[in-house]
């Protein structure tokens, strides 16, 4: 019987923990998402409440937050030892790529996913250190003082550079779901020739929506901060 | 009879130390009727007719089923035509003046030997590591006395088919050898009789498969269309559900 | 030489029991210091090897391809046969041994075929254990199909597949043994002479195809499971590297070559489509079942297939077969369909083909059901030839197929080199003159599995094995006889290529020892064999050397022994003054064109005795006796 770090570091174990850590973090970019659409009001008080809601949890956020961190890591981890596996594997490449239609999901998606990727953690080091680590604004609501992430947030996207940035990094992330999470139910060993093209179907649709709802709050962000304020 | 030209570039590789590269050769008297190995065959006359070494390619049935034809058509793994060998794809499939690139396998675990020919004693060593069922001659029971279900019979068929060409392995981008190795592991989990071992053979085919440096599966699904018996990746599935079952009951 | 089957005495079903009980057996301590050499990883070579392993010996296992697994067994379609009579429809032991004696027209061993037909039952049994995924009905149990004209359905298949599943459960056993650390796989190794010292089998002699090294190997037995020889015509359905090179060394080393006339061709294959045609592809005879065959009955008629109106068409085997029709055994089959392209009414570009038509068979059972049964065939036919045969008729010719001579061995499967056995289709044991469908599988996996392992230990057990080591004579001998040869061929340096030399010898063989054959052809096929065989011992080219992957000169010293080989035949063809099974002689037969066997004067084995380069071979009689089933004329009216 193998040890737990051979299961760990094995061909199926691996991309078994990437799939989770993946879906995990695909969880809670879809709970992230559905909390920042409060940024689309004019009115600050309901998201600045929302955010003081959460770190109202105190510890038990900084657990959450902790086991995201470890899970990101685990992601990379695996991914680049997959990455460099398959460097291995085939030192001596083709000459004329090709791509055999058919049943291959063999995409741009699927052969970036290294790329898009480490975009998608360098965005997030530099997501983090904007507003989690970033200047630290206060507002009192109902007489309660908390952070007025707020304010943060339609500053920061007041940069048309910044915006542009981050809706780059969005469509990449769109593209790192779209191959990403359909594949991690292969990798989990769930496949069912009748339910597949669903989840292949519903990743597309996930990654689009994912990736539209952060591109779109930057965007309108700026539209209401900058475009309207100046047409006023 | 309707005569094409055609331009092929072909790796030429002395042996495993040499390094290789692509050769240009024109040929004149192609017909539509030719397979593609006979397509090599006439080449390969011309060749030896000029008192050059022939092109050395892998075959040996020459009708799809002993996986000996390999080639890279194109930088498609047995050509263009789906659930189709090299031996059995027709020269109909081209147009004359086509340029046809053909290259080696590509894999670290898959050395070549010669020009297009290599070596996939991988897959040996990997079924050498539980892609059986431990019964001596002699010991099976009557053949009937374990029914099972036709449902199961033919999907375990659907993965015995794999003919072990390592196809799968060249086209995917991993160079992972999954799709291949699954094939086996699921056939003999869907079967009663390969209950026994089930665990062990689990266990011990994927980490022989590792162990010869093929690449992880990055689920790019490649592999499957090209495919000579069409092996689904739902098999691939079922393989890492028999692993991790293996690894955790 | 002197042949002596060794055939048990007793009542024909206790011949075998009572043999076993005889046979001497091996410690199992001493097993392990035996080392068996297993040449060939085919049905009969695989099978061999992984239960000789499980027995205890050490077994080195040899094989051309780059894995075992790619023998050329792994290309059967049909199925195999075995006397489980599950589908209760009076199949038994004693008939598939009647059919097999009947099936071979009366030139094989009743106590060989007996026990294959006894030992059938094992092998699906052991296959099944395995976990070859035979064709199975909705309740579970083994589906059987009925082959080749029987008249019970015994066929146990795996789509078209069968001989793929078997093999590979054959290979997987050996793997488990590789695993074990009992036997060792050499691939891509072709063997080359065989080694006799003090009159005994005890090694061989390999070349390394990969790196060009000649090897030594040595054993105290060597079994050769090396598969037929249909390649000496050169297009056969037979894998591009079948040959008989390893058993034409063997038979020059002293072993009987027995009936090497007896080859089989078989009726359906796709017809040749040019000169650079490298080999032919079989078409499941199932398609008899269903499909009609005719050709036009104006000569030269070049219509396409489905203007030809019904009243201008010939289906000739309904015609001259009505109570079989379509169904007619292989070699009759294939003559009637030489005859009528040899009449000019053949059909495609050459004239060398007839139609096998589906169109009454679609209307009446409608398109699906057509498409259920031979979906997979229509589906290679259309890759092949580029036509749909759903639409148009498929078009047809006979190829060779299958070799019934080879190896003369006795009842132990023993050569008469001691020490050497022969297994599978490489020995002449039991199919008689013709070979039955779906039985090739079954032989091959009965030798390997059941009978070799119980023979083999009799003559360990039994005989004085003096240590030899590869530093002896005789090996230096081979060795230096080997690397001469290659390098011969090597120097040669002439105009003429390999592949020239094959087909030249391929046409000879087809025209003149093919489907039929008459005593002029045959001297004249002779006269010619010698004639291409001293060109080409001047004026072969050969690319490339020998430290290197070079299957030109692979092919060169396989096509110089078929050059050998393809004499032989015409000369034991020449000398079978009858017509029997796939040995139809002209001059031997009923007014209206059937076999004319000759019991009285024939009723024997053909061994021949090898006597030195450009000596008349020596024959060796092994008289049939056939004690409980009688010689009659098969008749298909
Ligand atoms: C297209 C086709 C379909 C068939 N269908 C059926 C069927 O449905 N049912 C049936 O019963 N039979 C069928 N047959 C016949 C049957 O497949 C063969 O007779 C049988 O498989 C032969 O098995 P074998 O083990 O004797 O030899 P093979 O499978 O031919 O194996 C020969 C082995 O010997 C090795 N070898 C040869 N020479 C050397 C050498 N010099 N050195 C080292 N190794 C060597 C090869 O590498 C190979 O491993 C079919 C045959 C053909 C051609
Ligand atoms: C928001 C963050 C991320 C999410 C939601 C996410 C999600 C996913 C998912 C679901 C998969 C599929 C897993 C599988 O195939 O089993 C995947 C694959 C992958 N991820 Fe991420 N990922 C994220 C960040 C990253 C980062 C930062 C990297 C940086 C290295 C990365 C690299 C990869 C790679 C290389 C793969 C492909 C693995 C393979 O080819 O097998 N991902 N990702
Ligand atoms: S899975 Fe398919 S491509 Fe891979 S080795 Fe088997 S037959 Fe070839
Ligand atoms: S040569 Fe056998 S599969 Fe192509």
């Amino acid at each position: 019987m193998p040890s737990f770090m051979t299961t760990v570091k094995s061909s199926v174990g691996k991309k078994f923990l990437m799939a989770i850590t993946g879906l995990a973090m695909i969880i809670f970019l879809i709970e992230h998402l559905t909390g920042n659409f409060l940024l689309l009001q004019s009115d600050p008080v309901p998201y600045n409440k929302y955010a003081h809601f959460l770190l109202s949890f105190g510890w038990l956020l900084i657990v959450a937050e902790l086991i995201l961190v470890a899970f990101l890591v685990i992601h990379m981890i695996s991914g680049i030892s997959v990455f460099l596996k398959k460097r291995q594997a085939r030192p001596v490449g083709y000459h004329v790529q090709g791509n055999a239609g058919g049943p291959s999901k063999k995409t741009f998606a699927s052969t970036t996913m290294i790329y898009t990727g480490i975009i998608i953690f360098v965005f997030l080091a530099i997501h983090l250190k904007t507003f989690k680590f970033g200047p630290y604004y206060e507002t009192t609501i109902d007489g309660v003082v908390m952070r007025d992430l707020y304010k943060l947030v339609s500053e920061v996207f007041r940069d048309p550079l910044y915006v542009g940035g981050y809706v780059v990094a969005m469509i990449l992330l769109g593209f790192h779901l779209r191959h990403g999470f359909w594949s991690a139910f292969q990798s989990l060993g769930l496949y069912h020739p009748r339910y597949m093209p669903i989840i292949y179907g519903l990743g597309i649709l996930i990654a689009i929506m994912l990736a539209v709802g952060f591109l779109g709050i930057p965007i309108w962000i700026y539209v209401r901060e900058v475009v309207l304020k100046g047409a006023i | 009879m309707k005569k094409m030209t055609l331009h092929l570039r072909i790796w030429r590789q002395k042996d495993a130390n040499t390094p290789g590269k692509l050769v240009s050769y024109t040929l004149n008297d192609v017909t539509p009727e030719m397979s593609f190995l006979e397509m090599l065959d006439v080449l390969n006359e011309h060749l030896v007719a000029k008192g050059e070494e022939p092109v050395e390619f892998d075959n040996d049935c020459r009708e799809g089923i002993c996986g000996m034809c390999s080639l890279v058509i194109n930088g498609i793994p047995h050509g263009p035509e789906h659930a189709t060998a090299t031996c059995q794809l027709h020269m109909r499939h081209f147009k004359d003046g086509d340029t046809i690139t053909i290259e080696p396998f590509r894999a670290k675990p898959f050395p070549v030997v010669k020009d297009l020919v290599v070596d996939r004693s991988a897959f040996d060593r990997i079924l050498a590591a539980g892609g059986y069922i431990s019964v001596n001659a002699g010991s099976a029971p009557d053949a009937n006395s374990i029914p099972i279900p036709k449902e199961v019979a033919d999907e375990a068929m659907d993965a015995a088919a794999c003919i072990g060409c390592g196809a799968c392995v060249a086209a995917c981008p991993n160079a992972s050898a999954s799709l291949f190795v699954s094939a086996k592991i699921s056939q003999l989990a869907l079967l009663p009789q390969g209950q026994p071992e089930r665990k062990r053979r689990a266990l011990r085919m994927i980490e022989q498969m590792d162990r010869e440096g093929f690449g992880d599966c990055s689920n790019h699904a490649e592999c499957e269309a090209v495919c000579p018996k069409e092996i689904s990746i739902a098999h691939i599935a079922r393989m890492r559900r028999e692993y991790m079952k293996a690894m955790l009951c | 030489m002197k042949l002596d089957s060794k055939l048990p005495s007793g009542p024909l079903h206790e011949k075998w029991d009572r043999h076993k009980a005889d046979l001497k057996l091996v410690n199992p301590a001493n097993k392990r210091k035996h080392t068996i050499i297993v040449v060939g990883t085919g049905l009969a070579g695989a099978s061999a090897g992984a239960t000789l392993a499980e027995l205890g010996y050490n077994v080195k296992s040899f094989c051309i391809q780059d894995s075992p697994r790619r023998a050329h067994s792994i290309a059967a379609q049909g199925g195999i046969n075995a006397a489980k009579n599950y589908q209760n429809d009076g199949d038994s032991i004693w008939r598939l041994f009647y059919d097999t004696i009947k099936g071979g027209d009366y030139r094989s061993r009743e106590a060989n075929v007996y026990r294959l037909a006894q030992l059938s039952v094992q092998i699906i049994d052991q296959a099944v254990a395995q976990g070859v995924p035979f064709a199975r009905e909705y309740g579970g149990l083994l589906a059987n199909r009925s082959f080749g004209g029987a008249q019970v359905s015994r066929t146990f298949y795996a789509r078209g597949q069968t001989g793929q599943q078997l093999l590979l459960g054959a290979y997987s056993s050996l793997l488990r043994q590789v695993d074990l650390g009992r036997v060792t796989l050499f691939s891509r190794r072709e063997m080359l002479d065989l080694v006799v010292i003090n009159g005994k089998a005890r090694g061989i002699i390999v070349r390394n195809l990969v790196t060009g090294e000649i090897e030594r190997h040595v054993a105290d037995a060597v079994v050769l499971a090396t598969g037929g020889y249909g390649n000496v015509y050169f297009l056969s359905t037979n894998a591009k590297n079948s040959n008989a090179t390893a058993a034409w060394r063997c038979y020059k080393r002293g072993a009987a070559f027995a009936n090497p006339c007896f080859t089989q061709i078989h009726p359906t294959c796709i017809p040749r489509a040019g000169h650079y045609q490298s080999k032919l592809t079989l078409m499941s005879e199932s398609l008899r079942n269903d499909g009609r065959v005719w050709v036009p009955k104006k000569k030269g008629d070049k219509r396409h297939p489905n203007e030809i109106p019904e009243d201008e068409r010939d289906y000739y085997l309904e015609r001259r077969y009505p109570a079989f029709g379509n169904l007619v055994p292989r070699d009759v089959a294939s003559r009637a369909a030489k005859a009528v392209c040899d009449e000019g009414r053949g059909v495609g570009e050459f004239g060398q083909a007839v139609y096998l038509d589906f169109a009454d068979a679609i209307r009446r059972l409608g398109i699906d059901v057509i498409r259920d049964r031979y979906g997979n065939l229509f589906d290679m036919y259309e890759r092949i030839t580029g036509e749909n045969p759903y639409e148009v008729p498929m078009r047809i010719y006979p190829a060779v197929h299958y070799t019934m001579g080879g190896l003369w061995v006795d009842y132990n499967l023993m050569s008469t080199i001691p020490g050497l056995f022969v297994l599978g289709e490489a020995n002449f044991s039991d199919h008689g003159a013709n070979r039955l469908g779906a039985s090739a599988l079954m032989q091959g996996l009965a030798d390997g599995y059941f009978v070799i392992p119980y023979t083999i230990g009799d003559y360990i057990a039994g005989t004085e094995l003096e240590v030899v080591s590869t530093d002896a004579d005789a090996f230096k001998e081979a060795e230096d006889g080997v690397k001469q040869q290659i390098d011969k061929l090597l120097s040669i340096k002439g105009k003429k290529s390999v592949l020239e030399f094959h087909r030249q010898l391929g046409e000879i063989m087809w025209d003149y020892v093919g489907m039929s054959r008459n005593a002029e052809g045959l001297k004249h096929a002779i006269k010619e064999i010698r004639k291409l065989r001293e060109e080409f011992w001047q004026n072969v080219y050969i690319p490339g050397d020998s430290r290197n992957l070079n299957k030109d000169l692979e092919f060169a010293g396989r096509v110089a022994d078929f050059l050998e080989l393809g004499e032989l035949m015409a000369i034991d063809a020449l000398h079978r003054n009858e017509s029997c099974g796939g040995h139809f002689r002209e001059e031997y037969q009923t007014p209206d064109g059937e076999a004319l066997r000759d019991d009285k004067n024939f009723a024997y084995v053909a061994a021949w005795e090898y006597k030195g380069d450009g000596k008349e071979p020596e024959l060796h009689k092994e008289p049939l006796e056939f004690e409980y089933v009688k010689p009659t004329t098969r008749s298909y009216k």
